[in-house]
């Protein structure tokens, strides 16, 4: 099946490989040096993510408030993947306007991620999300995908009650096991698939991003230019 | 003169901000950039000339200016140019989109970006539903 009709009409996800690994090493050495967390790190991501894995609450909201600097980040993750983004959309776009890294730190204590789906947030039902992590993941540091079958019963059994995020769904963070990605692996998904993640256990703290991109052509729904902009392929 | 803020009508392309919420987002853009605000201008409702600044800034000589939102740029190609001529010196911000510059390449890239969304088709959330959505993905 290809990736376009698993999106739509299958599970709702799947594993990609990066097209073009120069971008994505480049973004990689990008987020080391934007984060300017040491003076000798640079190139050497787990490093960075066990200074990262000590750091309070308040000290990682302030490392991803000044990762809002990096402002190219979506394009660098939409041209690593172009020959995916154009399958999928074509070469006029609709891109985040600003790419999100996501910094998780082990340990029970630590934030969880409650299983949500991408729509909640008011971006198109015609829009794709791109994650990765920076590294290769250790055992349940990745994120967890309900395929999108299931995420759809449970929309629907949502929907007759009128909640959204429910206890239903939360009540779903148990006994999930998150998708194990290598360091050039990123997963594609659409934005009816419940996902989230669990607590793990690790030194290293857990760095990915995400981006969400859709067809200029195909109707947007509460995100508009404060969300998005306009991007176009080479 | 550091920045003075802009408030315009409720309706701002495809939000609906009342000013005080325009205000609030400016402020706050403005904070975070250390900008330092001196003028508040108030636009006059159902307009979208930006002509009330274009006089301010005749008098005052202002050097930046933050709108809430790209939306708020004119639209028609007269009022545009006219913009484009009195004020290509003066350095804007967009809060909401959290884009800056200035310039006559700038300016007009924005408004061209302004029009490729405000030409965009839109689903009214308030007309639809979650199971709805799904199916005009997986019929599109």
């Amino acid at each position: 099946m290809d990736i376009y009709k698993e999106l739509t009409q299958g599970k709702g996800y799947a594993v990609v490989q990066i097209e073009d690994m120069k971008i994505f090493k480049e973004l990689r050495d990008s987020f080391i040096e934007k984060l300017n967390i040491s003076n000798n790190s640079k190139n050497d991501i787990n490093f960075v993510r066990e200074k990262i894995a000590k750091m309070s609450k308040a000290e990682v909201n302030q490392c991803m408030i000044d990762l809002l600097k990096f402002n190219n980040l979506s394009e660098m993750i939409i041209n690593s993947c172009p020959k995916l983004v154009e399958s999928l959309c074509g070469k006029e776009l609709f891109i985040q306007r600003r790419a999100t890294i996501v910094m998780n730190v082990p340990g029970e204590g630590q934030a969880k991620q409650w299983p949500h789906y991408e729509l909640m947030s008011g971006i198109s039902p015609f829009t794709y999300v791109i994650w990765a992590p920076l590294h290769d993941l250790e055992e349940n540091s990745g994120v967890y995908y309900i395929d999108q079958k299931q995420s759809l019963e449970i929309m629907k059994k949502e929907q007759e009650t009128g909640i959204v995020n429910g206890p239903t769904v939360l009540n779903m963070m148990s006994e999930k096991k998150p998708e194990q990605l290598n360091f050039g692996q990123a997963i594609v998904f659409n934005p009816f698939v419940l996902h989230g993640n669990i607590a793990f256990n690790s030194k290293l703290a857990r760095v990915a991003y995400n981006v969400r991109f859709q067809s200029c052509n195909k109707p947007l729904l509460q995100k508009n230019s404060d969300y998005l902009k306009y991007y176009q392929l080479n | 003169m550091t920045a003075a803020t802009i408030t315009t009508d409720i309706n701002i392309g495809p939000f609906k901000i009342p000013s005080n919420g325009q205000n609030m987002i400016m402020n706050n853009y403005a904070q975070r950039n250390n900008l330092t605000v001196e003028l508040v201008i108030p636009e006059p409702m159902m307009s979208q000339a930006l002509a009330t600044v274009q006089w301010i800034h005749k008098e005052r000589k202002l050097t930046k200016v933050i709108l809430s939102s790209i939306h708020q740029l004119p639209v028609e190609g007269d009022r545009i140019n006219e913009l484009l001529k009195n004020m290509e010196d003066v350095e804007f911000h967009f809060a909401l989109e959290g884009i800056s510059g200035k310039g006559k390449t700038f300016l007009m890239k924005i408004v061209k970006e302004a029009k490729i969304f405000m030409n965009s088709q839109n689903i009214e959330s308030t007309k639809t539903n979650w199971l709805d959505l799904h199916k005009t993905m997986k019929n599109l």
